[in-house]
């Protein structure tokens, strides 16, 4: 007998080494693709949180270098567009330049004044680089800085250099015989400078001082023309001082001008501050306001301009710290100052304040306290406090770097990362109220005219507008999808059903752009003439169908089993089109009999629903509106609510409704009462996937409505989603801006809308299926 | 209860009716969508008769003026525009140029009489739609002039056009391909003297880049001024034709694209017109801003991108379907990246359309221009949209249809099946490969086609990676590399948002969106039944499989 060796059965009967060798292969490759396929699917939501992310974060700030100098009494501290070189003016007029790059070198110290002749330093303005100086008689001048990069085998340099400006004398001119006169016959004693500011562009500046003249103190202005030769402009050309003011009745303590010099504020020791514009070169006082009004000592402890002019920054010797802005309350005409924001309180009054000039971020100083603030969303985007107090603050013209001065002699300079400082939770779901605005309020308004034009970048509009488009999609869809889906999963003849469902489902396959445009330039225009026709239509439609279902038993027998049970639907299709028809033509009777509206030139009255939605809600009537996309939406939305509720109609075990049909019940008590109950779960996540569905379709919407965000749920105006806002936004916002993080934001609030909402229509099919499964 | 019992019609009769009623007014709603875009857009092509219209004019009750040209619209009037109520019609007028608007609106009342005058000529321009006249005279180059009753007048046109068609073809040969092809010669000559700019060694060679370039130029110009020669030759000679108005107008014969006598063709002549028009709707290039000519660009965009999205989506979508319902542990994990994965396929388009665009576009579009293609910066080659970055974004767009479809297919392919082969002794994945992977394969094909027909109407998110109303040149052609997936394209569905909203004529792009839609419709549907009716068959196969 032939025997096998145990070595030749395990040759034989053991799989050749290539198919293992394969297998394994095969094994790791599918391993790895499947895993990494799903990995990179759910990739997609880490993606978008990533890009999103940033918007949230807080400022970041870095300290660059420390430059040690005692100044004596330091002025102010400043930095050049570059962020590199800082420097500190004393209040006596000598300026120390420091670099960045070597901070272990002694400063550069220049001294303009030739001799100290009592020039006294006020204040230093960033946006035009200069150091304002005034003196006991009155006068002022300012030194202008220049820095400017200079290239030196690829490695910039930073140059400064200062010009310094004539004497103006706020006073008097000499060509001005009464100011002269004013002048003799004055008390003799030298004017003293309470405070000076500078302000206006270009082709003309204003000086301001508070000028005390023994116990009076008023407010000087002179304006400086920029003269225009054929060289270009020229010299600055001091026009007519003026006095603006009466004598305050208490001593004022700060001044203000805008950037535009045509408005000035005072704040007085009482706490009151008054408020000046200049209307056709003359000056009035147009306003006078008590910010902190109960408080004890309610006197003002600074006032500081925000970016634009429109907003002042105001602080309490307690630590309060608020925003008013100049806009038109609802119901008045004028402009005045309102308050529109409060921080969180300082451990005293501002000190030392900075503001940015590309936002609305400022720095603010408080003792050894400093904070970074956005004016707009009420953030405090950094905060630190410091061991000395703090004698200075800079920001520069970037806004990536600041510096601060710690008394007694060290000058910090930080690199300030704050690439979003609009973002924040409140920018864009929380209500604010944007400089000019007459309240709080949701906007989106990405982009604008003017420079000084702030973007508005709240979803909320666009959420609304979302849910809005959504709810009149349902409105439509809901009924009919279910409808059908009950009568095709309990009465429609099953040899019909197959023929049924793919229909159906051609329509889920129509292409949104295609049903956008149908919206847009087919349905808008005639639903617009039509509106009492479609309503007509709505309303007739469903008791005549009902009547004739009632009739229709009243029939004789005979004739009734002509109709196979199930086939009722076929008979309803003509009976749909003539009933539609009919409704339809009725449209125009209705609306000469309901829709009126009194026509104001031949007293008589016009029938036209257009005129008299707009006569009754005081709402707009737009061609693109609600209703059509709620309608052409429908297409959409129904194949998908359709199919879903139809499976879990039909998935009901069939021993339910045998039972029920047993027991004697009538084919539409079978359905209603046992049936739908036992699929009520799966009915509803199939018009929650229909939701999801109608959230996030974009070009219907983009191309059906008038892409207004909006905040309002009529059914005759438009809207803006989500989507289309994506669709309209995106390919403009420039790569990592704040907008293109925000329309990510967007689309991560779309993501999480669908995917929330889906994710629960799943629970509730799987649940569902288990409790059948026990049936 | 006795009441009940005497009942002889089950109750709740009407009520079945009125879910009848949702049932009929879905298959209503579908069927006049698909009637209508079926009507308007075939009707497009129909060469429609184009009556003399003589109507009161303005004021004057005597005064009669002549409108002529097809009924495109009836409709009532608006009650809004005054008392005086009534129907008025729309009438394609064309001649746009001298009449200032394409379409215009009379009221019916206004009709004195209406003629099928057979003189009527119909002329599709190649600048300014269409004409609509009768035709007086073939003006020569030399002057001479063949009247219209002229015997050899209608020959003559015949040959002119044809002529000056032929005379188009070579100028676009010269212009687009032959001058295309030098133009790319010396922009990568170029480039390459830019790489050798400063360098000392290569003199010789930056000497011989130079000579070529200055020998190309030459030949540029060469090739330009023959098609400037040929491009004169266009303009004559002319035809003179009349309009409704009296007006006079020459056109020159190279300008015509095609004419007939709309009122002397017999339904054959205009069925056969009918076939031809819808030929050049669908192999032509598109004229005048989209809104006249054909769609071929936008045909071969959307299926290249539709193929090159199905070679990323299929191979991966099958992969990872394979690993879910092959491979991975079944459990709670499992259940949630199925769920998570279904889900997926509920998430907005547009949302891909962002993650395409931060992710594929600018980050690693950004990085591959950075790394490869430095010498093009700040012009972008992947750092923007293009087709290869559509394909991707709507391939992970569909991918969740195909991982379901296929998973599906795999689940269906019955239990015994599996287990035989395995107790054969195949291996895993010689089960898998030679007995599950064939038998479920027309689910996959199901999947994968239900995923081309989505993919193929998606529009939203390709707005955000790549496509453009009008793309200079296709993704795939016969220059070098061939396949450009760094290009631009064209799409049908991207073609009927621009052509309705962003045409300066919206009301003469209309024809031309319907006959668009009609298209993609046919696309999508042929995709769609396609799939539905392999399901069908899939679901016959093996209803009765487990053994």
């Amino acid at each position: 007998m032939y025997r096998m060796s145990s070595k030749q059965s395990e040759k034989v009967y053991s799989t050749s080494k290539r198919v293992v060798r394969q297998d394994r292969m095969m094994r790791q490759i599918i391993r790895i693709g499947g895993m990494g396929i799903i990995i990179s699917v759910l990739g997609i939501f880490v993606f978008i949180l990533s890009q999103v992310l940033p918007l949230f974060f807080k400022a970041e700030v870095q300290r660059v270098a420390s430059f040690h100098q005692n100044p004596g009494a330091l002025g102010a501290i400043g930095l050049d567009e570059w962020g590199e070189i800082p420097f500190m003016a004393t209040a006596n007029g000598r300026i120390a330049f420091f670099r960045s790059n070597a901070p272990s070198q002694a400063p550069e110290w220049v001294a303009p004044f030739e001799t100290n002749n009592d020039w006294k330093f006020y204040r230093y303005l960033p946006d035009s680089q200069r150091l304002l100086y005034g003196n006991a008689l009155g006068q002022a001048r300012w030194i202008q800085l220049k820095f400017s990069p200079n290239f030196d085998q690829d490695q910039r340099k930073i140059n400064f250099d200062w010009v310094m400006s004539p004497i103006f004398d706020l006073q008097k001119t000499a060509t001005d015989p009464e100011a002269e006169e004013e002048a003799e016959t004055g008390t003799g004693a030298n004017p003293t400078l309470l405070d000076l500011a500078l302000g206006g562009q270009e082709d003309g500046i204003l000086l301001a001082a508070l000028v005390q003249m023994g116990d009076q103190t008023q407010v000087h202005i002179l304006p400086l023309l920029q003269e225009e030769t054929m060289m270009g402009s020229g010299d600055l050309k001091p026009g007519n001082p003026e006095i603006i003011s009466d004598p305050f009745p208490s001593k004022p303590r700060k001044l203000q001008v805008n950037e535009s010099g045509n408005a000035i504020l005072v704040a007085l020791d009482s706490g009151e501050i008054q408020y000046f514009i200049s209307k056709n070169h003359t000056w009035t006082k147009q306003q006078s306001f008590v910010p902190f009004q109960g408080l004890p000592n309610p006197s003002v402890a600074s006032m500081d301009l925000l970016l634009g002019g429109a907003s002042v920054y105001l602080t309490h010797s307690g630590g309060k710290n608020v925003v008013f802005s100049l806009l038109i309350p609802h119901g008045e005409t004028e402009r005045r100052w309102v308050q529109v924001k409060s921080f969180p309180d300082l451990p005293g009054a501002a000190e030392k304040f900075a503001k940015s000039l590309r936002n609305r971020a400022f720095l603010v100083t408080s003792g050894p306290h400093a904070a970074l603030n956005y004016g707009t969303t009420e953030a405090i985007r950094w905060e630190e406090d410091f061991s000395g107090p703090l004698l200075g603050a800079a920001l520069s013209k970037k806004y990536h770097r600041l510096a601060l001065f710690e008394a007694p002699d060290a000058l910090h300079l930080y690199d300030l990362i704050d690439p979003h400082p609009e973002g924040g939770w409140k920018a864009f779901f929380g209500k604010i109220w944007y400089e000019g605005a007459p309240g709080p309020e949701y906007t989106w308004q990405s982009s604008g005219g003017s420079d000084a034009f702030e973007p508005k970048l709240s979803l909320i509009p666009l959420i609304v507008g979302t849910l809005k488009g959504t709810l009149y999609a349902m409105l439509f869809a809901v009924p009919i999808s279910l409808l059908a889906a009950v009568y095709t999963s309990q009465f429609l003849d099953p040899n019909l059903k197959k023929v049924i469902k793919p229909i159906m489902e051609i329509m889920a396959s129509l292409p949104s752009v295609i049903l956008g445009f149908l919206a847009a330039l087919w349905l808008a225009p005639r639903i617009e003439n039509a509106v009492p026709s479609l309503i007509l239509v709505i309303l007739v439609l469903p008791p005549t169908i009902l009547a004739f279902g009632a009739l229709w038993q009243k029939l004789p027998q005979t004739l009734k089993t002509k109709l196979k049970p199930g086939r009722e639907w076929l008979l309803l299709l003509p009976m749909l089109c003539l009933f539609s028809w009919l409704a339809w033509e009725a449209g125009p009777i209705l609306e000469k009999w309901v829709f009126t509206v009194p026509d104001p030139q031949t007293g008589g009255v016009i029938a036209d629903f257009r005129l008299w939605w707009t006569a009754k809600t005081g709402s707009a009537f737009e061609q693109r509106n609600s209703l059509v996309v709620g309608l052409i939406m429908g297409f959409a939305v129904i194949p998908i609510v359709f199919t879903l509720a139809e499976d879990s109609l039909a998935a009901v075990p069939n021993s339910l409704r045998s039972a029920a049909l047993a027991l004697g019940a009538s084919r539409w008590q079978t359905a209603f009462k046992v049936i739908l109950p036992a699929a009520t779960a799966g009915i509803f996540s199939a018009i929650i996937i229909g939701f999801g569905r109608a959230v996030g379709e974009t070009m219907i919407v983009l191309m059906a409505t008038g892409n207004t965000p909006i905040l309002d749920f009529d059914i005759f105006s438009g809207m803006r989603t989500l989507s289309a806002n994506l669709a309209v936004e995106l390919p403009e916002a420039p790569f990592h801006s704040t907008l293109y993080r925000a329309l990510f934001l967007g689309s991560l609030v779309l993501f999480l809308m669908t995917f929330g909402v889906n994710s629960i229509a799943e629970m509730m099919r799987q649940r569902i299926r288990k409790k059948f499964k026990a049936l | 209860m006795k009441k009940r019992t005497k009942q002889i019609t089950p109750s709740g009769e009407p009520w079945v009716w009125l879910t009848a009623l949702g049932l009929s007014v879905g298959i209503l709603m579908v069927a006049s969508i698909l009637g209508l875009i079926m009507y308007r857009g075939l009707e497009v092509f129909w060469p429609e008769r184009a009556p003399l219209w003589s109507i009161r004019s303005g004021d004057d009750t005597l005064g009669t003026e002549l409108v002529l040209g097809p009924e495109v619209l009836k409709q009532n009037k608006s009650a809004a525009h005054g008392p005086d109520a009534g129907t008025e019609i729309q009438i394609f007028q064309g001649n746009r140029e001298s009449l200032g608007q394409a379409f215009r609106f009379i009221s019916s009342s206004d009709i004195k009489a209406k003629t099928l005058p057979p003189e009527v000529i119909w002329i599709e321009r190649m600048e300014y739609g269409k004409a609509l006249g009768i035709p007086i005279a073939l003006r020569l180059k030399d002057g001479t002039e063949i009247p219209f009753g002229a015997q050899n007048f209608l020959p003559n046109l015949d040959i002119k056009v044809t002529e000056a068609h032929e005379r188009w073809e070579q100028i676009e040969d010269l212009e687009k391909n032959k001058i295309g092809k030098i133009n790319r010669e010396i922009k990568s000559i170029e480039r390459k003297l830019k790489n050798l700019q400063g360098n000392e060694t290569q003199q010789d060679n930056i000497a011989s880049l130079v000579e070529k370039k200055s020998g190309l130029e030459t030949q540029y110009e060469a090739l330009a001024n023959k098609a400037r020669e040929l491009r004169t030759l266009q303009d004559n000679p002319t035809l003179i034709y009349r309009l409704a108005n009296g007006e006079q107008r020459e056109l020159a014969v190279g300008q015509v694209v095609e004419y007939y006598f709309p009122n002397q063709l017999g339904f054959f002549d205009r069925l056969g017109m009918f076939w031809r028009h819808i030929g050049s709707f669908i192999v032509e290039a598109p004229r005048e801003a989209n809104t006249e000519g054909g769609v071929f660009p936008a045909i071969f965009g959307t299926l290249v991108m539709t193929v090159l999205m199905s070679l990323a989506v299929v191979p991966f979508g099958v992969l990872g379907a394979i690993y879910l319902s092959e491979y991975a542990k079944s459990g709670l994990a499992l259940r949630l990246v199925r769920i998570a994965v279904n889900n997926l396929a509920g998430v907005p388009s547009i949302v891909f359309g962002v993650f395409g665009l931060g992710f594929f576009v600018y980050m690693v579009g950004g990085s591959i221009d950075s790394l490869f293609f430095s010498d093009r910066l700040p012009t972008p080659t992947f750092g923007t949209g293009g087709i290869f970055w559509a394909s991707l974004t709507l391939a992970l767009l569909t991918v969740p249809v195909v991982i379901v479809s296929t998973e599906e297919a795999l689940a269906s392919v019955p239990r015994g099946a599996r287990e035989g082969a395995l107790a054969l002794g195949a291996s895993k994945w010689q089960s898998i490969r030679r007995v599950i992977l064939p038998a479920a394969a027309p689910g996959v094909l199901t999947g994968a086609i239900l995923a081309m027909a989505r993919g193929a109407g998606e529009v939203a998110p390709l707005m955000l990676v790549g496509v453009v109303k009008l793309a200079p040149s296709l993704p795939l052609d016969t220059t070098f590399p061939f396949v450009h997936l760094d290009r631009k394209f064209m799409h049908l569905g991207f073609h009927i948002f621009d052509l309705a909203f962003q045409s300066p004529d919206s009301e003469a792009a209309i024809p031309m969106v319907f006959a668009t839609t009609l298209l993609l419709i046919a696309l999508i549907l042929v995709l769609n039944l396609g799939a539905i009716l392999l399901r069908e068959r899939l679901r016959k196969k093996y209803a009765t499989g487990n053994f």
